[in-house]
């Protein structure tokens, strides 16, 4: 019966080309195999949200409802509080996902020659990652998220001459209000799938056309010295297993440490104290804050506008680095490169610390 | 109270006792299930006369002694130090009430120890029928001590209507057996025996994961290992419906409590423990289908533990429940869960809570000092807050009572004290008790842990010092 069911699929859609595929397509193995399922991690947890969001979006009403509503889907909805807290703690370890799998990447030189446009996507799958966490952040229109996203928004606000027009078009007004969360809102659900979505079908089938990088390491091997796994069943299966994991990691912490609403926002009360942006993005903000230290009275602006510069030029280099290390030689630009990793990574892990340390 | 209190900072001292026995029980069950397993794979290696299974049967029984005589029999004294330091009043009600089922159990217990040893020591010395004779003397005197502890420990959230009548009267032995074959017995043997069968493949799993040098046992004794779970996966979800069937509405109504909130006040925990049972249960499904079954021999000393560790939530979790479904009893309908039994409670509002206790300093009730005044209160946390409590870590009291000030911390012990049907904390908290002047000394003693400098307390010193200085000038 499901054999005769699956002939007549197969018919009719190629399904077998399709496992001849999978099954001649391998993957290398060594000891960094490890960091190749990062990705597909980060892939799993963009599906939870989808779902998760799209639940979610039977009750939640954006503008000057969205408070009540999420209180709602919280405390008074059956299971909405495990729908929230895995839609939110899913954005929060997907973040985390993609960071790994961008420095795993970069740090196995996978973005080097011909695999530029993979890195090039996934860096701009990780901005967009990012504001989906931004837009996101503000929805509940809690006292937090409130303050946060005020925060969050007077950075670019600082960028000099399109800063302030560019801000007051994302927050529909001088102050953050009920027009912010549609605005947001409507980026939240529809601007950005609709930019991520092609990009992230553009990323995959870059994955599947270069197959997975090896290290310069494994490439410097003889041909029969290298190791490699069928994807299909072999590497799909210890993905699938990755992704069971990566459930039950999602599944504890939101049982556990389940997302709750705090007081609704109010504009007209003072800021409590401590309040910061999202973890994610505490490194730029100490960063600002230090840079902005440095200058203070007339020329403080000045220093603003100098920190997000200096920010911008950073992660343009970042970007840009397939064009500077492309080759596949173990030379002085390869050790730049590599230098030049874990100096990001050290400022972003030490500036992340510093700046949850000095609230 | 007739015992000292524990303060254990940080975790509270329910959780020493928790993590002493989510490890006790991981290994507890696996003793139990485990010598079942042996029994029954040395059977089928002698009847298919496969010797090298037998050689490695010795081997897994050698990590089987090791981890039930010597890890299984440590962590279960120390559940015993633990329970009795952090509820010395139930514990000692546990052991006047069950005092012949303690002596049955030790007695298994021992039979059960000596067994193991001489299973593992006997290997190639006895003849196979006498071996197989010790290993099945180990698996029923194993199953018997299951058989025993399961009666006293559902006692504790189904104690019966039988026992609950004569409790306080002093012939409670006298139901002994209504205590002992309890509401919950019987399906709580059924989901714990069916643990255990689980546990003993488990742990196999992980004994043969590293048997890298001898391939095909390998491949095969994961394989027959992985199907100690199948009765596990089969009858679980049954026996779990059954346990909450036999579990009293009141009880079962917490489960239900975290269906539709997370609410502040509201006591959710217990359903969030239980989808996280649900979860991974599921998961150790999908692990051992795809990797077990699927490819026996790729099976890695790492996956192994994955599944343990799996195990290990499930255990915990399951336990956490058990616990939670509890409340606001330690022993249901008889014994709150800071030791008042509910038949003091009357006696200890109009007489006051401190006056039996033996191990508070005495305070007088004549002066106003507000040293004296936290002294008192700080008593009376210790007794009545402290079992599920912490100060700032654990369920803390500066975190659960944050933005409270004198007055809302009152109101909130009044509702505590007051118990009326219709306040959302009977579900989950014992009944606060104490004369007025008590409750308001718990009251300053809250208030100064919580608000420091703000608080009622620190104003009285403060207007003191003020008096003083001026008195000295």
């Amino acid at each position: 019966m499901m054999k005769a069911l699956y002939r007549w699929v197969d018919e009719r859609l190629s399904l077998s080309e399709l496992a001849k595929f999978a099954a001649k397509k391998t993957v290398p193995v060594h000891r960094h195999s490890f960091w190749y399922f990062w990705g597909g991690i980060s892939l799993f947890f963009f599906l939870v949200q989808c779902v998760t969001g799209v639940l979610l979006l039977v009750y939640y009403r954006p503008g000057p409802e969205a408070y009540e509503s999420v209180r709602q889907i919280t405390n008074e909805i059956h299971f909405g509080w495990l729908i929230r807290s895995a839609h939110s703690w899913s954005a929060n370890l997907m973040v985390v996902a993609v960071f790994v799998h961008m420095f795993s990447v970069y740090f196995m030189k996978a973005y080097r020659a011909p695999r530029e446009f993979g890195w090039w996507s996934g860096m701009l799958l990780l901005i967009i990652t990012l504001l989906f966490g931004f837009s996101g952040y503000l929805l509940p229109m809690d006292e937090l998220a409130y303050f946060a996203t005020k925060v969050g928004l007077s950075i670019p606000e600082a960028l000099p001459v399109i800063g302030q027009p560019m801000t007051n078009l994302f927050r529909g007004g001088l102050e953050v209000s009920e027009l912010t969360v549609q605005r947001f809102f409507a980026l939240h659900v529809v601007v950005m799938p609709a930019i991520f979505l092609p990009i992230l079908v553009f990323h995959l089938w870059l994955v599947q056309k270069h197959g997975n990088a090896t290290l310069p390491s494994e490439e410097a091997k003889p041909e029969s010295e290298r190791k490699s796994i069928p994807f299909f069943p072999n590497f799909l299966m210890q993905d699938l297993a990755m992704w069971l994991i990566a459930l039950n990691v999602l599944a504890l912490c939101a049982s556990i440490y389940p997302w709750g609403i705090g007081e609704e926002a109010d504009p007209l009360k003072p800021a409590p104290d401590g309040i910061h942006p999202e973890w994610y993005f505490m490194s730029a903000f100490q960063t600002l804050k230090l840079i902005g230290k440095l200058f203070s009275g007339e020329l403080a602006a000045f220093g603003e506008g100098l920190g997000i510069t200096l920010f911008t030029l950073g992660l343009l280099l970042w970007t840009l680095i397939p064009l500077y290390d492309g080759k596949h030689e173990n030379g002085r630009r390869a050790r730049n490169a590599t230098y030049f990793g874990l100096l990001a990574l050290g400022i972003i892990v030490v500036t992340t610390i510093w700046g949850y340390m000095s609230l | 109270m007739n015992y000292p209190f524990w303060d254990v900072p940080i975790i509270g001292s329910g959780w020493v006792i928790g993590i002493i026995s989510i490890i006790h029980v991981l290994i507890s069950q696996f003793a139990v299930g485990g010598g079942l397993y042996l029994v029954l794979a040395e059977r089928k290696a002698l009847r298919e006369n496969r010797l090298d299974w037998l050689a490695r049967l010795k081997d897994h029984s050698r990590f089987f002694l090791i981890m039930t005589n010597v890890f299984g029999a440590t962590s279960g004294v120390g559940i015993w130090f633990a329970i009795g330091l952090a509820h010395p009043e139930s514990t000692s009600t546990l052991i006047h009430n069950f005092v012949f089922g303690w002596a049955m159990e030790w007695v298994f217990f021992i039979v059960e120890l000596s067994s193991a040893a001489v299973y593992y020591y006997s290997w190639n010395k006895i003849s196979h029928e006498m071996h197989q004779r010790v290993g099945w003397l180990y698996a029923i005197s194993s199953f018997c001590t299951l058989v025993i502890i399961n009666g006293i420990l559902t006692f504790m959230l189904t104690p019966g209507d039988a026992w609950i009548a004569v409790a306080g009267t002093g012939q409670e032995a006298s139901q002994f057996w209504s205590a002992f074959f309890n509401p919950t017995y019987f399906p709580s043997l059924f989901l714990r025996i069916l643990v255990c069968i689980s546990l003993a493949g488990i742990w196999a799993l992980v004994s043969y994961s590293r048997l890298d040098y001898d391939a095909q046992a390998k491949g095969e004794l994961i394989t027959w290992s992985s199907k100690w779970l199948i009765p596990s996966f089969v009858a679980t979800p049954i026996a779990f419906l059954w346990y909450l069937a036999s579990v009293p509405e009141v009880n079962r109504a917490l489960l239900q409590l975290g269906i539709s909130t997370i609410g502040s006040g509201a006591f959710t925990q217990v359903t969030r423990i239980a989808l996280v049972m649900v979860m991974t249960s599921a998961t150790i499904v999908g692990v051992v289908y795809f990797f077990v079954r699927k490819a026996p021999q790729d099976f890695a000393f790492g996956h192994g533990l994955a599944v343990l560790f799996l195990a290990a939530v499930v255990t915990a979790s399951g336990e956490y429940a058990r616990e939670m479904l509890r409340k606001p009893y330690v022993i249901a309908r008889h014994m709150y869960s800071n030791g008042i039994r509910q038949s003091e409670v009357a006696q200890m509002s109009e007489k006051g809570y401190l006056e039996k206790s033996l191990w508070v300093r005495p305070v007088t009730d004549k002066t106003n000092e507000p040293e004296l005044i936290l002294s008192k209160g700080e008593a009376m946390y210790r007794g009545q807050c402290l079992n599920c409590h912490t100060t700032t870590g654990y369920r803390a009291m500066t975190k659960l009572l944050s933005g409270r000030d004198h007055q809302s911390i009152g109101n909130l012990l009044q509702t505590l004290h007051d118990y009326k049907d219709d306040s959302p904390y009977k579900k989950y908290m014992p009944q606060l008790v104490g004369k007025s002047d008590e409750i308001a000394a718990l009251n300053d003693y809250l208030d100064y842990v919580v608000n420091k400098d703000k608080s009622r307390i620190a104003g009285l010193m403060r207007a003191r010092e003020s008096k003083s200085v001026a008195q000295a000038q």
